[in-house]
């Protein structure tokens, strides 16, 4: 079978993703699925794809793929400047390509993660329902790995055509400079001291260089590590735990699903997106969470983008 | 005990000790969960606890709560239900030292030979009290308290695939290889967790693991 696509190069964190693993999380299994989901759904939304297609997760830049076929991509995100043949395309649309031209996805300026979504999806491996690649736990994906230059890609629909589509400028999420996090306080939130209660909304923290896919974590005053916890219990999207030092940490899309350490509770679903684009260095603060109205935004966004139906 | 960790979540812990009998009652509640409730995207039975994940279209925290404690109390009287498990999972392990690292000063620090130390750790039927931590691992309980030690104070870099760990009441098997931090009495042979849907999906809450000590011989024939 020849490629539509060949990576001529990966860049530092490369991996197929889509909108997670939704079965599994009883036996342990990571959800995965894109850092930031906005980005990812917008870019299959662009091609007129299924909302939860597979699609390229780049990190950093880096990253360049010469294509062999005439097709279309889209791509989202932040945290590169792209190029075809050399000519920038800018991102949040959609870009025509024709065969031997090479698509480039420089370091950028701001954010963390580009989205290229492929016209019906890449084809991609599936595990228990999805191809997101958990790197930590070998899942699928290219058996849970980073692609690797000279990665030969084929996608369901190269012949796809569209006029050139562009997210219009208001509905570009800013990558800002400093993130407010709305905190649903819950788990041992109740069983820290209450100096560290008022802490965690008054202080802040910068993002710590050594976040990654599993977990956000944060730099800046230590807490009290709280009660100790004697059995792991069962983890939520981005729930706030604190480590042995008294730093918080953020669970993210490659967490585990149960965890030992006392936790605070966990920060909005949706703000996870905006996290995944910060920087090392942005600074982080919490804020307090209505519940309510978080689940509001998650109704609006499933509806719109037509995903999250039980499983 | 209900609160929410969660815009759509409800976590549940049950006044129960985390044993044999508690993860029972907690997976009775889970099956009441999943029929009484709408759109039950996720559950976690862990322990004495039970985390329901739902949907943001149909999720109201008071009629949620309202059930859950209601199901709660009915969940605590009684005799629970017999979990849905499948066959107990018989597993051989090699107690070695040259293949378990902590194995011979914890039996030392017991006052115990080697021997009695696998003789105290494999006579146990244990009980599935939660899986996770990373895909196919579980935390099986309760082990003999007098073989019973926390978890190092510093987790280890690497732990093999298929060491058989200890940490305070639990004991479990990792099924993959990657930092750790439970004391390593004996080894599984990894081959039993090369295929990652068998690993996955051998153990489930509330089924019964029981360890059968074998040789080093036998334990080189199993690696192949």
């Amino acid at each position: 079978m020849s490629p539509h696509g060949v990576v001529d190069r990966p860049g530092p964190f490369c991996t197929i993703q889509d909108f997670g693993r939704r079965t599994g999380r009883r036996a342990g299994l990571a959800p995965g699925g894109a850092m930031d989901q906005r980005a990812y759904l917008w870019a299959n939304r662009l091609l007129g794809n299924e909302p939860a297609a597979p699609a390229l997760e780049v990190t950093l830049g880096g990253f360049a793929l010469r294509f062999a076929v005439d097709t279309v991509v889209a791509i989202t995100g932040e945290g590169c400047a792209a190029t075809l043949d050399g000519v920038e395309t800018g991102t949040w649309r959609t870009v025509r390509a024709q065969p031997g031209q090479l698509l480039r996805l420089g370091y950028g300026s701001t954010g963390m993660r580009t989205y290229v979504a492929f016209p019906g999806g890449l084809e991609a491996t599936t595990a228990f329902g999805s191809a997101s690649a958990v790197v930590r736990d070998g899942m699928p994906g290219l058996l849970g790995r980073c692609l690797r230059p000279g990665e030969p890609l084929r996608w369901h629909a190269p012949d796809y055509r569209c006029p050139v589509r562009r997210l219009p400028d208001e509905l570009i999420p800013p990558v800002p400079d400093s993130l407010s996090l709305p905190l649903v306080t819950g788990y041992e939130w109740l069983d820290f001291a209450a100096a560290d209660r008022r802490r965690v909304f008054d202080a802040g923290w910068t993002v710590d260089p050594a976040s990654d896919r599993t977990a956000t974590r944060l730099a800046g005053p230590a807490l009290n590590t709280g009660p100790r916890v004697l059995d792991s219990t069962p983890l939520v999207d981005g729930t706030v735990q604190v480590t042995g030092d008294g730093s918080p940490l953020v669970f993210m899309r490659d967490r585990p699903t149960i965890g030992g350490y006392a936790k605070l509770g966990s920060v909005d679903p949706i703000a996870l997106d905006t996290l995944a684009q910060a920087r090392p260095g942005t600074a982080v603060r919490f804020v307090r969470a209505e519940p309510q109205a978080l689940r509001s935004a998650l109704a609006r966004r499933e509806s719109f983008f037509g995903i999250g139906q039980a499983h | 005990m209900i609160t929410f960790p969660g815009p759509v979540s409800a976590l549940v812990t049950l006044p129960v000790p985390a044993d044999r009998d508690g993860i029972a009652r907690v997976l009775g509640l889970e099956r009441f969960a999943r029929d009484a409730l709408p759109d039950v995207r996720a559950t976690i039975p862990a322990f004495n606890r039970l985390l329901i994940e739902s949907s943001p279209h149909s999720w109201d925290p008071e009629e949620v709560e309202a059930l859950l404690t209601a199901a709660a109390k009915e969940c605590i009287r009684g005799t629970p239900p017999e979990p849905e498990t499948g066959e107990p999972v018989s597993l051989p392990v090699c107690y070695d030292p040259d293949l378990a690292p902590d194995l011979a000063d914890l039996a030392a620090g017991k006052g115990l030979s080697v021997a009695e130390l696998a003789r105290l750790h494999s006579r146990t039927a244990y009980v599935v009290l939660a899986t996770g931590f990373a895909p196919g691992f579980a935390y099986l309980g309760d082990l003999d308290p007098r073989i019973a030690m926390p978890r190092l104070p510093t987790p280890r870099r690497r732990v093999e695939a298929g060491s058989v760990g200890i940490a305070d009441r639990r004991t479990g098997i990792y099924p993959a290889a990657g930092p750790g931090g439970w004391r390593l009495i004996g080894r599984v042979p990894p081959a039993l967790f090369a295929d990652a849907t068998e690993r996955i999906s051998r153990f489930r809450p509330g089924g019964t693991v029981e360890f059968r000590a074998i040789d080093r011989k036998s334990y080189q024939a199993e690696c192949g």
